[in-house]
């Protein structure tokens, strides 16, 4: 006779079903797991044992064999440490089989019989629907994480035994209620604001352009200037998260190890600033079951690359897939992996290689040629789909010293979200969100020129030499603006505000 | 010297044996020789066919009799009992490989037996 116990294991970020099978035959007595174990599962037969053992229950002196179906996928890890003495256990006839089949059993085992948290319970949680699942019996220090998703039932166990006899119905377990909601809400605050920053007011106004339509930005400043503090607050003036927006990425980060039992939903958007040393593997997922990487971990957030010329080339080549997507694909022989990664890229750099070309008070001490080839170090493509570029200037000694505050981050966000809701009224039925999005046919009819802003914007073209891409940015920049003004005509003053951020195509014709 | 470890060797499997058939086994086989060696006791214990390794000592100086049971003894025994059970059948069966350790004082007085069951698993 065999005896399935169902459990999960999670592939990338997303979670499968594994059948626990168990049998027992006879000939010389053994405990062999197949199915492809890791070295840690290979290991559990003698956690299981002592565990069976200890929790009141005698191993079974035959052959037991235990498969982990399907048998061609890698299992890894000790969350199956509970599903199989619970499959040996219904063999011998201990569990009672009534209603198995709506059950996920995850956990690892401890000697003595308790259970031990595992990794990727929210994802697992997440999954339960597809695999036909609504009840989830796992280790109590991950019930919360699961418990935040809706229309399935979690317990929380402490061990081995617990477990038995809940099967067999002498024990009651608590559901574990939470609501996803509250979790977020609680967790939902930011522990910085654009009030501590001092002056920088044209910044500021170019972070809110950003957020209000999705562009991605460069920032362009002496060392110094606030460009990091600018950026780590970009975060706070995004309109706010869903709950959804929330089980996305509190799933990958589940995946990665980054949740924290405290706080099992991601309640602020993430803010990923990774080291300019950073791999290409590291930075878009990698690895041999693909861990997600930094734009994986800043999807629906922002990620900051500071210092973005001493970025490896590669390393930035490989962004631009994920940036056209919005998702990165990984392939490896068995598999190919999705990952979501639409993320805000905010990037800073200086303007010369000593950092002093545009400081009034610092002399610079590189050449023009140095300059041209630092500049010229950021790839064209990547370039290409930053539609801001802001100008950090050294702080004048009067702001330093200024005692008042700046505008607090929910004022700013307030107008960012009206924007946002005006575009996506505007964009109900064509599946863009953004400004930032719009592709060129869907330029012409939305962006309406008064006659004012068309003869600006021919001068533009004329005198400062903007190419046809920097055109279209100039357009998505605009409409923004006017988003923010409340015009549904772009004007004017929206145009040449735009103009204003296009800065570096000014530098770099010298 | 040879001969009285023998001996004594003789006397722990008799007293062995007598051990068991008070616990019910069923003798099937004694001494029982496969090319590449011995099984001590071969029983049968409810349903399951039992192959006993029988370890005598008279001091406990040389370590307890189990410690004797390498690895590579282990191998044996499972060799032995495939051989006998595709001789007799049984093969997937139950069946299993248990260890007597009989303790002797230095006259050959019975001190203590030591039953451990299923003492040899599958070495996978």
């Amino acid at each position: 006779m065999i005896a399935k116990i169902y459990s999960s294991c999670v592939l990338g970020i997303d979670a499968y079903e594994v059948t626990v099978e168990s049998d027992i035959g006879g000939g010389l007595p053994a405990f062999n797991i197949v199915g492809l174990p890791d070295t840690a599962i290979r290991e559990s037969r003698d956690r299981i044992k002592a565990a069976i053992r200890n929790s009141g229950f005698s191993f079974p002196p035959r052959k037991v064999t235990i498969n982990l179906a399907p048998a061609y996928i890698k299992k890894e890890g000790a969350t199956y440490d509970l599903p199989i003495a619970l499959s040996v256990l219904l063999c011998e006839g201990v569990i009672e089989e009534a209603d198995l089949k709506e059950y996920i059993f995850c956990g690892e085992l401890s000697l003595d019989g308790r259970l031990k948290p595992i990794k990727g319970a929210l994802a697992i949680a997440l999954g339960l629907k597809a695999m036909d699942k609504d009840k989830f019996v796992l280790p109590e220090q991950n019930a919360r994480e699961a418990a935040a998703v809706k229309d399935i039932e979690v317990y929380p166990a402490r061990s081995l035994k617990e477990v038995v006899d809940f099967m067999n119905k002498k024990v009651a377990i608590r559901r574990e209620l939470s609501s996803g909601d509250q979790l977020l809400r609680r967790n939902s605050k930011y522990r910085t604001d654009f009030r501590d920053v001092k002056g920088q007011e044209h910044v500021k106004r170019g972070l809110e352009v950003a957020a209000a339509g999705g562009h991605n930005v460069l920032l362009i400043g002496p060392p110094g200037s606030g460009k990091s503090m600018l950026a780590k607050r970009l975060p706070t003036i995004l309109s706010e998260m869903t709950i959804e927006e929330s089980l996305e990425i509190s799933k990958i980060h589940s995946v990665a190890g980054l949740v924290m039992s405290n706080k099992v939903l991601v309640g602020t958007r993430p803010f990923r600033s990774p080291h300019h040393t950073i791999s290409d593997a590291a930075l878009v997922g990698g690895g041999t079951n693909p861990s997600p990487g930094e734009i994986s971990l800043s999807h629906n957030g922002v990620l900051f690359l500071d210092e973005l010329p001493e970025f490896k080339k590669n390393v930035l080549e490989v962004l631009r897939q994920p940036m056209e997507e919005g998702s990165v694909t990984i392939a490896r022989v068995a598999n190919t992996f999705t990952y979501p990664a639409k993320f805000m890229l905010i990037a800073a750099m200086n303007p010369c290689p000593c950092g002093y070309f545009t400081d009034p008070k610092r002399e610079c001490h590189c050449s023009p040629l140095q300059i041209q080839n630092y500049l010229s170090r950021i790839s064209g493509p990547l370039l290409d789909r930053i539609d801001i570029h802001l100008e950090v200037p050294r702080l004048k000694l009067e702001h330093l010293t200024d005692k008042r505050r700046g505008e607090p981050s929910e004022t700013i966000r307030k107008r960012v979200d009206k924007a946002r809701s005006t575009q996506g009224s505007r964009y109900r039925n064509d599946g863009v969100y953004f400004n930032s999005r719009l592709e060129s046919d869907q330029l012409e009819k939305y962006c309406t020129l008064d006659k004012e802003s068309e003869e600006l914007l021919k001068l533009a073209i004329l005198e400062l030499g903007i190419s046809a891409r920097a055109y279209d940015k100039l357009l998505k920049v605009s409409r923004t603006i006017a988003d923010l003004d409340g015009k549904e005509t772009i004007e004017a003053h929206h145009i040449s505000e735009a103009i204003s951020y296009r800065s570096l195509d000014r530098n770099l014709r010298g | 010297m040879g001969r009285e470890r023998r001996e004594v060797g003789i006397l722990g499997e008799r007293l062995a044996l007598e051990f068991l058939q008070k616990k019910g086994y069923r003798l099937k086989c004694k001494n029982f020789r496969t090319p590449f060696g011995e099984l001590d006791i071969v029983a049968r214990h409810g349903s399951s066919m039992v192959f006993i390794e029988v370890r005598t000592r008279t001091t406990s100086s040389l370590g307890p009799p189990l410690q004797s049971v390498t690895r590579v003894k282990q191998a044996h025994i499972i060799k032995n009992a495939l051989f006998y059970l595709k001789r007799y059948g049984g093969i997937d069966s139950y069946w299993r490989i248990d260890v007597i350790s009989v303790k002797l004082s230095y006259d050959r007085i019975l001190e203590n037996i030591e039953h451990i069951e299923n003492a040899v698993e599958d070495i996978y």
